[in-house]
């Protein structure tokens, strides 16, 4: 390429490279912060000079602030929590989502175009539309407080359904059509070809919801009402919000604690994320 | 073969047919209850209580649009209303704008480093807000925050982001831009990868240079992923809620409080839900209008 070229393109990766510091820089920062010790949180530099497992320890054992107060945190709950709203609404989502997905897609019946129309409409409305009425459904049922508060709600994923169906229509009927010429009933047909054809789709969805239950803030924040109960995120806004203690510490790494699987996960499943992502945009 | 074997299988044919009918309506129903249960009936719900006064332990007063009244008399309504309505459109319009700027630099720069650069620039998006908006308060921080001392060393005095009532909106704007980069860059990379090689180099043939082949060849062919990334935007920021919770609060005095944070507060604070569902109501239509306008914008652009 062109010698004009050249430099244009080297610009742009510096400017692209210089970019990303703003990016990396609030990760590593929070990590580094979860490493330092009490009296260097408020000091410049970065990096501290004394690391230390302190911030961590406290969230396992209690932060000891003078002689009689042990402030502890149920951290240990949070993570529990979390991983049990996540998985079961996960496991929930995929297998009803897939389950009604392949019904649009595959099944003709009355109302088909009514309910589907209705369900897209519904994509658009905000959370706030539904979380007074669910919040009084839930206290009337007295399952405030509940896992079932969380994770039933999850279920009902407009979004999902309208990928999965996108990705199962591409399953050839003649598929289907041969299974059903052998005697392969309705569920058997799901279950042995369409669910397992449609994987990547399914891996696609998965992710997103993990990352979104995982990540959830209000409607954990509207229907939990005991530490004991809380997820990741409300357990870690409330640590700022206890009478007002040095807490930045233990905070940033409560946060590291709960951020790095979230990482992890998107960077192990990266292709399949993005390849789901784009897909989506394009049906959508 | 016997009167009773045929009327048996008659029973088996029968019985095999329905369930045939039957089972479309049998695997939709999980989601259509939960659906039901969820979605529609509680929309329904908001609706009514839009209508009426509740406080969560009494009996729910009709109180037709009384609430509507108030609301349109209520100065910290409209001042959540301008906040809320002050960082859409700015969000929208800055960051999807930087957005497609840094997927086409994303493009030029060679596939391997735009892979590891995208997943830098997507990691706020795995974050969670909560996560997020501390490690921004800190950063904004009044005595010990980065900013601030970025500034000292310019020798440039120190600024109250969070305090002051003329910089804390700007302040949570930059926040969400950042935040927001990453995803919609993504979904623009996606966009520019189906754009036919071929366009490209006819356009190279056809003479023209570098901004004239985006505004003729890139952009109207990114068309449908502007309107997506525009209208997703939109929906997200007016519904924003743990971001000036967190950060703020609202503070101070309300100066960045928007119509999510004030409909919770009015909800599950002061218990007014015939109130908050008003707000509700609102804000929905203000995601479908939303919707709808960039849909028209978009599409003029022939």
């Amino acid at each position: 390429m062109g010698r004009r070229q050249r430099i244009l393109k080297t610009g742009m990766v510096v400017f692209l490279c210089f970019f990303a510091i703003f990016y990396v820089f609030p990760y590593v920062w929070m990590m580094a912060m979860s490493f330092k010790p009490d009296g260097e949180i408020y000091s410049v530099n970065i990096f501290p000079r004394e690391p230390t497992w302190e911030q961590y320890k406290r969230l396992a054992f209690g932060y000891q602030f003078g002689p009689q107060y042990n402030l502890q945190y149920k951290y240990g709950a949070y993570y529990r929590n979390t991983i049990i709203v996540t998985v079961l609404s996960l496991v929930l989502v995929l297998f009803f989502d897939a389950l009604a997905a392949y019904t649009f897609a595959k099944f003709k019946f009355r109302g088909k175009t009514v309910l589907f129309w209705t369900m897209i409409g519904t994509m658009m409305l905000p959370i706030y539309a539904t979380i007074i009425p669910a919040f009084w459904l839930f206290s009337k049922l007295h399952l405030v407080n509940t896992y079932q508060a969380i994770i039933l709600p999850a279920v009902v994923d407009a979004y999902g359904i309208f990928l999965l169906k996108q990705y199962m229509e591409t399953i050839p009927d003649e598929l289907l059509d041969a299974a059903k010429v052998d005697g392969a009933g309705a569920f058997r047909r799901f279950w042995q070809i369409v669910l397992p054809l449609s994987r990547p789709a399914l891996g696609t969805l998965a992710i997103f919801r993990f990352i979104f239950v995982w990540n959830d803030y209000l409607w954990p924040l509207v229907m939990l009402r005991q530490e004991s109960m809380y997820t990741l995120t409300i357990g870690i806004a409330q640590m700022q919000m206890r009478q007002g203690m040095v807490v930045w510490g233990v905070q940033m790494a409560a946060s590291v604690l709960a951020t790095v699987p979230v990482i992890i996960l998107v960077m192990v499943m990266q292709r399949q994320f993005i390849s789901g992502l784009m897909a989506g945009v394009f049906k959508a | 073969m016997t009167v009773a074997d045929t009327s048996q299988q008659r029973r088996e044919a029968t019985w095999s047919r329905l369930w045939e009918k039957l089972t479309p309506y049998v695997f939709i129903s999980p989601f259509f209850l939960g659906f039901l249960a969820f979605m529609l009936i509680p929309i329904a719900f908001s609706i009514f209580l839009s209508l009426a006064r509740w406080d969560g332990m009494r009996a729910i007063e009709f109180a037709g649009l009384q609430n509507f009244i108030d609301l349109f008399q209520d100065k910290r309504f409209w001042n959540a209303f301008r906040v809320t309505m002050l960082i859409t459109v700015t969000c929208t319009i800055v960051g999807p704008a930087g957005s497609l700027f840094l997927a086409v630099l994303l493009d030029k720069a060679g596939e391997r480093i735009a892979g590891w650069l995208r997943a830098i620039f997507f990691l706020p998006s795995v974050t969670s807000a909560v996560v997020i908006t501390y490690i921004w308060k800190q950063l904004y921080s009044a005595d010990y925050g980065y900013f601030n001392a970025f500034l000292q060393q310019l020798g440039l005095p120190v600024q109250q982001w969070l305090n002051d009532p003329k910089l804390v909106v700007p302040a949570i704007m930059v926040m969400l831009i950042w935040a927001g980069l990453g995803w919609d860059a993504l979904i623009f990379s996606a966009g520019l990868k189906t754009i036919p090689e071929e366009l490209y180099d006819q356009a190279k043939i056809d003479g023209a240079g570098d901004w004239a082949e985006f505004w003729h060849v890139t952009f109207p062919l990114l068309r449908p992923c502007l309107l997506f990334v525009l209208v997703t935007s939109v929906i997200f920021l007016l519904g924003i809620f743990a971001q000036i919770q967190l950060m703020t609060d609202g503070g101070p005095m309300h100066v960045s409080e928007n119509l999510s944070l004030y409909l919770y507060q009015s909800g599950f604070q002061y218990h007014k839900f015939g109130y908050a569902s008003a707000i509700a109501v609102v804000l929905t239509i203000m995601m479908v209008v939303g919707s709808w306008l960039n849909f028209r914008f978009v599409r003029l652009e022939v």
